[in-house]
Parts: structure tokens; sequence; C-alpha cells
């Protein structure tokens, strides 16, 4: 299936979904107006793709500096979603990175983990380039 | 994307519940009411969620719209400490080339009299030749002529020589005041050593009077910095004394004394015991051309190579202070070893 490629703007964050590779990623800041119009895309790229995926290898890498609430509880859909594929069968492995002095990421990383049974989570801490 | 809902997970679970409701119509009541008041309360909670991720939402905009204004702000006040920050250079440069301007109006005003001294007398040396030339061509020559025109020739001669002796100094003195930081020579020397020659160097003109000098020197205190600017401003300091300082006839007393308040700086002190400086002048020392002594000699120079000597090349700084016990004392604060030349 096509590949998924956003670019980030002021309040939505780059998406890049490489299908082709099983390499998915979400960068940058997420605070949009309507969280449909950012994550309305992102789901049913992922629905469509999930659906095709089997036992595959698949990473997801999310690195994410600011986002709000409704990109919280939409992250929160997504890592379910993410864990009823790996309950499936699907080989998943999310890494969410943040800044070592950025304790909000880190613990958001940790409370989103919490409910994950299936996947393999990391936390890893990263400096950024800005 | 009109199907995108972050709640549809919830939405879809209180559907669920509410089939299991229809469901269960031949249950008890208790647990039918019972179910009732779970489904209830479950879809005010996603209510209640909905709500709140829609404030926090709103709030979260505003923090980031009230963030953007702040970075907006803080570029521009940065911008604008930039801006202050180069204008107060321009100011500064515009300083410096105004005393420079200054300075080459002093240096014109100040060789403008002996030059214009020296031309007069070469003209009226030229005049006075062309006379006793005429007399001679006509061979009707006189003693007295002659004797008249050897008058004005030594007269004039004179003066020619001791006014271009006087620009040649003033210029020699301009010279110094812009001296080329970069050329004079940077290397270790010994400082109580370095100062008894300088002194000594100057001896012929405080011996003439009579002047006493002393010099209390800790000795081994090695500089790292610029022995002729050094000297310069000692030989300044000296000369101010000499010439403004002491009365006439007075036999003064000139002291230096040099100590480490900090241990890679050095405070040399030099006093003498002349008439001091009065206090509405204290402040203009420093200032290029100014002078108590126009006319007589005085070019105004002698402090403001100072300062610019010991301020400049020797990284320091300088002051004067009127003891108590009257004279002058001026205090220069120089480190040990001097920044290398930034070229």
């Amino acid at each position: 299936m096509e590949n998924l490629k956003i670019a980030a703007t002021e309040r939505s964050p780059e998406v890049d979904f490489d299908f082709e590779h099983g390499a998915l990623s979400l960068r940058g800041e997420s605070y949009p107006e309507d969280a449909s119009t950012v994550f309305g895309p992102i789901f049913s790229a992922l629905e469509s793709f999930l659906a095709t995926v089997g036992d595959r290898e698949i990473r997801i890498d999310f690195d994410l500096t600011y986002f709000n609430s409704s990109s919280a509880k939409a992250l929160m859909n997504m890592f379910q979603r993410l864990d009823h594929a790996a309950a499936a069968g699907a080989r998943i492995k999310i890494t969410w990175f943040f800044a070592p002095d950025d304790d909000t990421m880190k613990e958001f990383g940790e409370d989103f983990s919490e409910d994950l049974e299936h996947v393999a989570f990391n936390l890893i801490a990263i400096e950024t380039a800005a | 994307m009109a199907d995108f809902n972050l709640f549809d997970a919830e939405e879809k679970t209180l559907e669920q519940a509410e089939e299991l409701r229809h469901g269960m119509a031949d249950a008890p009541a208790a647990i039918r009411d019972g179910l009732a008041t779970l489904i209830d309360s479950y879809g005010r909670s996603v209510r209640e969620q909905r709500r709140l991720v829609r404030v926090s939402d709103r709030l979260q905009a505003q923090l980031a719209t009230v963030n953007h204004e702040l970075g907006k702000r803080k570029a521009e006040a940065e911008q604008a400490l930039d801006d202050l920050k180069s204008a107060q250079e321009s100011l500064v440069q515009a300083e410096k080339l105004a005393s420079l301007g200054a300075l080459v109006g002093g240096v014109a005003h100040e060789i403008n009299t002996p030059v214009g001294i020296a031309l007069s007398c070469a003209s009226h040396l030229a005049d006075a030749t062309q006379d006793i030339k005429k007399l001679f061509e006509a061979d009707d020559i006189g003693v007295d002529d002659f004797k008249r025109y050897m008058a004005t020739a030594m007269d004039t001669t004179s003066l020619i020589l001791s006014n271009c002796e006087r620009a040649a100094q003033l210029i020699r003195s301009f010279k110094q005041v812009a001296v080329d930081r970069t050329s004079s020579e940077r290397r270790d020397f010994d400082l109580c050593a370095y100062i008894r020659e300088t002194l000594a160097s100057l001896g012929p003109h405080l011996r003439q009077a009579g002047h006493t000098v002393s010099i209390d020197c800790p000795g081994g205190i090695t500089m790292t910095s610029y022995p002729g600017a050094l000297s310069q401003v000692l030989s300044n300091f000296v000369m101010n004394s000499l010439v403004h300082g002491f009365e006439p006839g007075q036999i003064g007393e000139i002291r230096i004394e040099v100590d480490q308040v900090e241990p890679d700086q050095v405070r040399l002190t030099y006093a003498d015991t002349g008439r001091g400086i009065p206090d509405q002048n204290r402040g203009r020392i420093f200032d290029p051309f100014f002078t108590t002594r126009r006319g007589i000699g005085g070019s105004g120079l002698g402090l403001h190579i100072v300062y610019n000597l010991v301020t400049g090349p020797l990284g320091g700084n300088v002051s004067v202070e009127s003891p108590a016990k009257g004279g002058t004392a001026f205090v220069v604060t120089v480190p040990q070893v001097t920044a290398s030349p930034t070229v």
C-alpha cells in the first residue's frame, strides 16, 4: 500500500509511514485546532495497514516534544490499536523518544506503556538537534 | 475525515452496553436498574472526558499562542539589544574619530604658530637678501648695510631654526599620541631595573634643578609588557613634575612606589611635592591639548599620552590624586602580563 508522508506544520507533527519497510514515525509537536484533520488520515492509513500485517515486524517511532489533550487521546487510541495488532501476532516495537530534560514527555511515555501488553515499548532519551 | 472520532471506542462500548441492557429485559429489576445506572454514569463520564479534552485543548492552544508571542517578543527584544549594542559601538567609534579630529585640529593649531613664525622670518630674510643683492650688484654696498643684513640673517635663521625645531617636536608628540600599538615591542623585563634605567636617563633634567628621586620597588617583579610604553609614561610624569609641578627654584622630591595589590597586578604610584593640580582641572588633565601653559611650552599632550599608553598597550588604568600633604600623585595599575596584541 502507498506510504503516508505529511510534512510537519507549526501545530502538527511530521508523519512518515513507510509501510513497505514497516517503519513508521511521528515527530514534532501536535496541538491542532481540529484533531480529526491531523489524526483522521493517520488512523485510516494505519487501520488499512494493520489489517494486512499478519506477523510482520513493525517499528514505530514517536519523537514528540509537545501535544495537547486530544492528541494525547488520539495517541492512546493509536497505542490501543497497535496493542490489538500485536495481540493478533504482529511483532510491533514502539520507541518513545524524549529530551533528557523533558520529564513531562518521559512520564507520558511511561503512562502510555502501562496499558500495553503485547507491543515492545522502549523509552529513549535523546538530545534533539534543536 | 468526518468518520474520525476520538471517542469511537467509548461510543462502541456504550452501544454494546445498550444492547446488553435490551438483552437483559427479563433480568431481575435490581440488576436492570444497576446496569442502567452503570451505563448512565459511564456515558456521563465519556461526555465529561470530551468536555475536559475540549477545554484542555483550548487552554493549550492559548498557551501555544502566548508562547509564540513570547518568543516573538523575546526575539524583538534581542534584536533591539543587538541594535543598541551596535549603535553604542558606532558611538564609541564616532567618539574616537571626534577625538582624533580634535587631536588633528589641535596639532594643526599648535603647529601653525611655529610654522607661521618660521615662514614670516624666512620671507623677511628673503626680502633683506634681495635688498642687499641689489646694493651689491649696484656696487653700492656699505659696511653698515652689510652689518644690518648680517644681524637680520642671524635673528631670522635663529628664529626659523627654533620654530622648526618646535614644529618637529610637536609632530613627534603627535606620533606618540597615535602610537602604533602593534609595532611597539612586548617582552619580559625586570620592572624595578627598568624604572631605574628610565629615571637614570632623565637624570640630567632632574639633577640640573637639584630634585631628588626615590624609588621603592620590591625586587623580582618580572613584567611581560611594553617597556617602551612604560618608560614613556614615567618620562611624561617626570616632565610634568618639572614643567608644571615644581615652582622655579624649588627643590622637589619625586617618589616612585611599586606594590602588588593582587598577584598579577602591579600598582605604580608616582608622587611629587609640587604645587599640585587644582580641583577644577583634575577631571581634564588626561584630555588632549588640555594645558595650563599654552604658548609657554605646554602642548597639553603629555598626560593624554600617558592615559593612552596605560589604557591601551599596557592594559591598565591611571588616576590622579591630590595627597593631603600636597603635591600630585598618579596611580597606575597595570597587569603584570599584558594581553597579546590582537592583530
